[in-house]
């Protein structure tokens, strides 16, 4: 038999990693008794296996991992907080300037804002004149609603 | 959270180190995934699931680092010339095998490295693997005989 040309040859792999029935490994087994090319084969794939099976070692990295883990956890409550002082600022704004713009739009007198019904008279004038809604108006809604829907949505993923 | 690391470091950072044959880039990758387990903890389903989940965690940080440097794991050859001048045969026979394996897939490599790492179950394995026990048998069959095939005339270094 030449030394590169045994039929068993595909058998050792299948030996390793226990996939032959009990009868074929007995006798394979049998068989590399006899055979040099498969002992050889055999001793290559334990080598193998020996080497991939070294057990590396980062070294202690518990110390760096749970520092860097608590400062992002920090920079996570940090940012929260930020968010939320922004959401308050941004709110504040938008009152201040909803306490001038309102009555404005409304073509009422700043100091009316706080009389209700000249508030409700002039909603009443301005939502019984659909067509004529100032865009301004529009505009300056959509703005507000979709900067407290994008910062409750900012909120809500720094919490997480 | 401190003895989690204690007891999965050895396992991730074996898998990093085989998918980057880069000992410091592995080092921090290794603290990444756990960083990344812990920022999503509430996500693992039980205790038995998450080493596979941990080893999945550890396979994306490494594919999100080369996505992100655009560039592929290779052998490094410091390491190699390192090496090589060296008569100490258990050392060129791990930068021998560490070259095959840098040639074969990241799911070859994956699959060699949870197989041969002590302690993982062929169910668990394929869990990480997102495949059936089945197809994890003979995908496993496959890398080792493609593994094989990478040593093929490095017999010398390996015995």
């Amino acid at each position: 038999m030449k030394m590169n040309s045994c039929e068993h040859l595909e058998k050792v792999i299948d030996y390793r990693l226990h996939r032959l029935t009990d009868e074929q490994e007995k006798e394979f087994e049998l068989h590399l008794e006899t055979c040099a090319f498969c002992q050889h084969e055999l001793a290559i794939e334990q080598a193998i296996e020996e080497e991939l099976s070294v057990k590396l070692d980062p070294g202690f990295i518990e110390s760096k991992v749970m520092t860097r883990w608590r400062l992002r956890r920090e920079q996570g409550i940090r940012s929260f907080w930020l968010y939320a002082y922004r959401v308050i600022v941004l709110g504040i704004t938008a009152a201040v300037l909803a306490f001038i713009l309102f009555p404005f739009l409304l073509r009422l007198p700043i100091k009316s804002f706080l009389e209700i019904n000249q508030l409700a008279s002039g909603l009443e004038r301005l939502l019984g004149g659909l067509p004529q809604i100032n865009p301004v108006f529009v505009g300056v809604g959509f703005a507000y609603a979709l900067l407290i829907a994008s910062s409750i949505f900012t909120i809500v993923r720094t919490r997480r | 959270m401190t003895s989690l690391i204690t007891i999965h470091k050895g396992l991730i950072f074996t898998i990093i180190l085989r998918m980057t044959n880069d000992y410091h880039l592995s080092e921090d990758l290794t603290q990444d995934t756990f960083i990344r387990a812990f920022m999503n903890m509430k996500k693992v389903k039980s205790g038995e699931h998450f080493r596979p989940w941990l080893c999945t965690i550890a396979r994306n940080i490494v594919r999100d680092h080369y996505r992100r440097n655009r560039n592929s794991p290779s052998v490094s050859f410091e390491q190699v010339e390192e090496f090589q001048g060296q008569s100490d045969d258990p050392i060129r026979r791990r930068v021998v095998i560490q070259d095959a394996l840098a040639r074969l897939t990241e799911r070859d490599r994956m699959l060699l490295t949870l197989t041969y790492y002590e302690g993982l179950s062929l169910r668990e394995i394929a869990e990480t693997m997102k495949m059936t026990e089945a197809n994890a048998k003979v995908c496993l069959h496959r890398a080792r005989k493609r593994l094989r095939k990478q040593l093929a005339g490095y017999e010398n270094e390996l015995l």
